[in-house]
């Protein structure tokens, strides 16, 4: 079941990105349904699928985007590794904790977009990205990253959460 | 009885004017007696014949409504089909026509998505390497300059926008024949820079193409200048440009796999007129 899921995952997320997230836009900046669906995955299964679901998407991402194709591939592995991590050590999984992470992350992952792509450019047009693209993109991704981990069936219970946390990376 | 019936019936023969008389004056006062309920057996039909129309054939007048208004919808969204079918036919007549004046070699290829990031503008088209399309080539529509190929697979290929801040053509303003490396701005605007101190710069001034970089033959149109800037103390002049072609609304473009030389602005795209000698191509 999982390994068909994640299959359909890396192979439908892109197109759908590409061709209908704009339904999704906030004043023409879109989700980023990869990052959001590698910090999920990394956030309730752990670094190891995390990074490796990131790749696979990031992968997939920067074959259709006019970018390096390694930019997405080593942000959206390292957003699932992080989440991972950031899931095996909190306490509690809650969806606000994961609001946060999915947020930090995103604001992580646009920081890095903004130095790669735009550090070339002039100030100002960096700058002017700030407000026109990684606020309303970390917006939306928390916005959808809540939403759908609120609708994910199997997330953790807090009896399963505690359960699984002396196995993780903590111990 | 039979004889008597037989009896009077030859005397209707026998005597027709008395027999006439005599069933006249029988059949007034029975046809009178009759048309009491013959008016009541006629209302009774015309009631009857109300009621079936304006009740029970109301039934199909309600099922030819309900078929009416499928029909209707149906009819309509056809319409809006076809309507849809008449914009596309003009919008591919277009791209047709610029196809045929355009002495370069071009591919037609769809739009089928927007970048994967929010980082780049750049669109996905459904030709790729299979298809001819190659690293860097123009791509254009009927009303200009677009971008740029910059990465390709074998059936789709990704165009940097010409508005893209790490997009670069040369340009060349139509009027003045003074050259400058036209970039994409934040703003989803482009800039003209480099431009001559001494360039006679004005708003209105058309960009086109210069044919020495970008995979474009030289005259295509870039875009409109709508502000000057010349600081003090700079080596070169810039100028804002809003591009020619409306990026948010293409839907099917040229992409340019020999850029051939054109020979002047007039045979290039948008039918504007320059003064350009033919070029070799870049």
């Amino acid at each position: 079941m999982k390994p068909a899921l994640y299959v359909a995952l890396v192979l439908g997320l892109v197109p759908l990105q590409t061709s209908l997230a704009h339904y999704l836009s906030l004043g023409g900046v879109r989700p980023d349904l990869c990052l959001v669906a590698a910090g999920l995955i990394g956030f309730l299964a752990g670094p190891v699928e995390g990074v490796l679901i990131g790749i696979a998407l990031g992968l997939t991402q920067d074959l259709f985007s006019a970018g390096a194709l390694w930019l997405n591939v080593i942000v959206k592995g390292t957003v699932g590794l992080l989440a991972g991590l950031a899931g095996r050590q909190m306490t509690n999984a809650t969806l606000a904790t994961f609001v946060v992470t999915v947020g930090g992350l995103s604001v992580l992952a646009g920081l890095v977009f903004l130095f790669m792509v735009r550090g070339g450019g002039e100030l100002s047009d960096r700058l002017a990205a700030l407000p026109s693209i990684l606020l309303p993109e970390t917006l939306l991704n928390t916005a959808l990253g809540a939403a759908l981990y609120w609708l994910v069936p199997f997330r953790p219970s807090g009896e399963e959460e505690m359960e699984r946390r002396p196995i993780g990376l903590v111990g | 009885m039979l004889l008597l019936c037989v009896l009077v019936l030859s005397l209707v023969f026998v005597l027709p004017k008395q027999s006439r008389t005599l069933l006249q004056s029988i059949g007034q006062p029975l046809a009178q007696l009759l048309s009491l309920p013959l008016t009541v057996f006629a209302s009774l039909d015309r009631g009857v014949q109300e009621v079936w129309n304006g009740y029970v054939a109301l039934y199909q007048v309600s099922e030819e409504n309900r078929q009416l208004r499928h029909e209707l919808q149906v009819l309509r969204g056809r319409n809006n089909e076809l309507r849809e079918l008449g914009v596309a036919g003009q919008r591919l007549a277009a791209v047709l026509a610029l196809k045929e004046r355009l002495k370069a070699k071009t591919v037609a290829a769809q739009i089928i998505g927007r970048d994967a990031t929010n980082w780049y503008q750049s669109i996905v088209l459904d030709k790729g390497a299979r298809d001819g399309i190659g690293v860097e080539m123009g791509v254009m529509a009927p009303d200009g300059a677009v971008g740029r190929v910059v990465k390709v697979t074998p059936f789709t290929s990704m165009v940097l926008l010409i508005t893209d801040p790490n997009n670069a053509v040369t340009g060349l303003i139509q009027r003045t024949r003074d050259e400058g490396i036209v970039e994409g701005t934040a703003d989803g605007r482009a800039r003209m820079k480099y431009i001559p101190l001494l360039a006679t710069l004005q708003s209105g001034d058309v960009v086109v193409t210069s044919g020495l970089t970008g995979g474009f033959p030289r005259g295509i149109p870039m875009g409109t200048i709508t502000r000057i800037d010349k600081a003090e103390g700079e080596l070169f002049q810039s100028a804002e440009i809003v591009p020619e072609v409306d990026l948010h609304k293409l839907e099917e473009v040229l992409v340019i796999t020999d850029p051939l030389p054109v020979g002047d602005e007039r045979e290039g795209a948008g039918g504007r007129s320059g003064s350009a000698p033919a070029e070799a191509r870049p």
